[in-house]
């Protein structure tokens, strides 16, 4: 039920990073589809790993701002990182034939997909310290096992993750050159802007604690 | 300002005083009726600013009327609302809060007026969240008239109407860039802004996009807090740490590179085409109003003289051989107006291109001339009457 009435906040703070990230892929929602249960995936990953962690060191982790600050100031900057080199597309290959165009007649077999975008964006933006998730971690520290901690946020993830489904009619929006420069753009603002937040949060933590 | 013939070649038309006079009288009276509630009010300064923006607008209208011309003098008036805005702005914050800085109670209040710019980034957390991250009252308040509700229900009656027109006929900042483009008889950076237009007009867009998610993301006016080149000459979170400095230099930055440098060098309104995420949303509006530009193409020569001449770079030698504007079109004139082979016409969309122009320009121009009183003339009007307020004999 958290995760659930707790969805749109999950939409809202994860759609700078899924919405830029999934233009710049090919048109088609099977493909969409493919990212986006990898994306999710990812993310259940960065969930268990959170709920095993707050678990062990108990509820300290959600409540103590000195500790968590490094943490979202860390996340944020891989965050950054990750948006440039993924959805941004920089650096960029330097061989042209490394990504042929679709209409060239393909020899062999198709090249695989490009899965590590999915997967990075996924497992950091699962790890980010948003007000609910935070909830679910209090409650998860809480519990007698860690099994049972496990399983909260599985449901936790399974509540979130049914609003995550919107983002498969990015597969229909045709994806033309003006389209795709304009996600790279709104990933490299959104990059600067992870980048600064994280950077600040850490500068504020290692002067003044 | 630059001389008309660099900018304008000319007249479609050239009407009589007589029947000049009659096209304007509807606009008159629209005129009289909006400062109808000025006189009502008490207050010398108010009245003699009202009967001069009567007469001002309407003699405007006039003009357009009579010559056939529409940016000469759209651009008059709207660089004389980018600049007075301010002044007025300013003048109403400093009698009241004796800086232009917002201090956190008066945010937390609901005191600010609010400011069409953050139209699409209250969408989605209002949607979702249902909250309104503008610190505004949603209705008018004693104190705060201009309320959040009014505000967007002006807006969007006539954005529906009038497209991107807003950007050339209500916005109040437009004008001070307008302005500035407008002193130098040279364009610079000319090659570049060709070359690169393409790339340019897509970062509002991106910054549209932008601000709407991360505006939903963190519950906050994005735009508002970081971006605005036009806090500079408004109001600004007060100065109190390394954040709101590093936010005021921003603006600051922000204001002088793309509202004054840019639009000096380039003849361009910077602001307005490559960086307003306002202006990008405008744009889809185009897409359902009734009225834009287009080319006949059997008189058009591709001389590009109306692609030199848009001040937003809305043009390109694609757009103009099939006849059209780009969707970031503000209907503003200045292509009609400098057209030599009356190639580029005003149009109502379900009619046939090129056939009676003028009379698309001219339903055109009431609706959008209306929204300029409106909404513009009560500004300036406001403006002019702190500035009489100001003069040393008073």
């Amino acid at each position: 039920m958290l995760g659930l009435t707790t969805g749109p906040v999950c939409l809202a703070s994860c759609g700078p990073v899924v919405l830029p990230w999934m233009l710049v892929q090919p048109q088609g929602v099977r493909w969409h589809s493919r990212q986006l249960l990898l994306f999710l995936a990812a993310r259940l990953a960065g969930y268990l790993v959170f709920a095993a962690a707050v678990w062990l060191v108990g509820s300290s982790i959600p409540h103590a701002w000195s500790r968590r600050s490094w943490l979202v100031g860390g996340i944020q900057v891989l965050l950054a990182a990750a948006l440039v080199v993924y959805a941004a597309g920089w650096p960029r290959r330097r061989c042209a034939l490394a990504q042929p165009s679709s209409q060239l007649v393909q020899i062999g077999e198709a090249p695989r997909p490009r899965t590590s975008g999915a997967l990075a964006l996924g497992f950091l933006t699962g790890i980010s310290l948003c007000p609910p998730f935070l909830v679910a971690g209090v409650r998860a520290a809480q519990l007698a096992h860690l099994w049972a901690a496990l399983l909260f946020f599985a449901f936790f993830f399974v509540g979130t993750a049914v609003w995550f489904f919107p983002y498969l009619s990015l597969g229909f929006v045709q994806r033309t050159p003006a389209v795709v420069t304009v996600a790279r753009m709104v990933a490299i603002l959104l990059a600067c802007w992870y980048g600064f937040s994280g950077v600040s949060i850490l500068i504020e933590r290692a002067f003044y604690g | 300002m630059a001389s008309r013939s660099s900018t304008l070649a000319q007249p479609a038309v050239f009407r009589g005083v007589g029947r000049s006079l009659l096209l304007t009288l509807p606009i008159a009276l629209w005129t009289l009726l909006m400062f109808t509630p000025s006189f009502q009010r008490a207050g010398r300064d108010l009245h003699i600013a009202a009967a001069v923006v009567i007469l001002f607008m309407t003699a405007l209208f006039f003009l357009m009327m009579r010559t056939g011309e529409t940016y000469r003098w759209r651009r008059i008036f709207f660089v004389a609302l980018g600049f007075l805005f301010p002044v007025g702005f300013i003048a109403s914050l400093v009698a009241e809060r004796g800086t232009m800085s917002i201090p956190l109670s008066r945010m937390v209040s609901g005191d600010t007026p609010f400011c069409f710019m953050v139209t699409p980034t209250i969408i989605l957390p209002a949607a979702f969240a249902r909250t309104i991250i503008f610190p505004g009252a949603i209705l008018p308040t004693a104190t705060n008239t201009r309320s959040i509700a009014f505000m967007i229900g002006l807006w969007f009656a006539f954005t529906l109407v009038l497209g991107k027109a807003w950007c050339s006929y209500a916005c109040f900042f437009g004008g001070i860039e307008e302005g500035f483009a407008a002193f130098p008889k040279r364009r610079r950076l000319h090659r570049f802004v060709t070359k690169y237009g393409g790339i340019l007009r897509l970062i509002p867009w991106a910054i549209l996009v932008f601000v709407v998610l991360l505006s939903a993301a963190i519950l906050e006016p994005v735009y508002c807090m970081w971006l605005c080149p036009f806090k500079t000459v408004t109001e600004f979170p007060a100065v109190r740490n390394v954040e709101t400095a590093i936010q005021f230099g921003v603006f600051v930055t922000l204001f002088a590179g793309l509202v004054v440098a840019l639009p000096l060098l380039t003849k361009k309104r910077t602001q307005c085409g490559f960086f307003c995420p306002f202006g990008a949303f405008q744009s889809i509006f185009n897409k359902i109003n009734l009225f834009e530009i287009r080319f006949n193409r059997e008189k058009c020569v591709d001389c590009t003289l109306c692609q030199t001449a848009c001040p937003t770079v809305a043009l390109s030698k694609d757009s103009i051989r099939e006849g059209k504007t780009l969707l970031n079109c503000m209907k503003c004139g200045a292509c009609v107006d400098v057209c030599k082979k009356d190639a580029a016409v005003w149009h109502l969309k379900g009619t046939p291109v090129a056939v009676k122009p003028e009379r698309a320009r001219l339903l055109f121009l009431y609706g959008a001339w209306a929204l300029a009183v409106m909404f513009g003339g009560n500004i300036l009007a406001g403006s002019i009457a702190a500035i009489i307020g100001f003069l040393p004999w008073k």
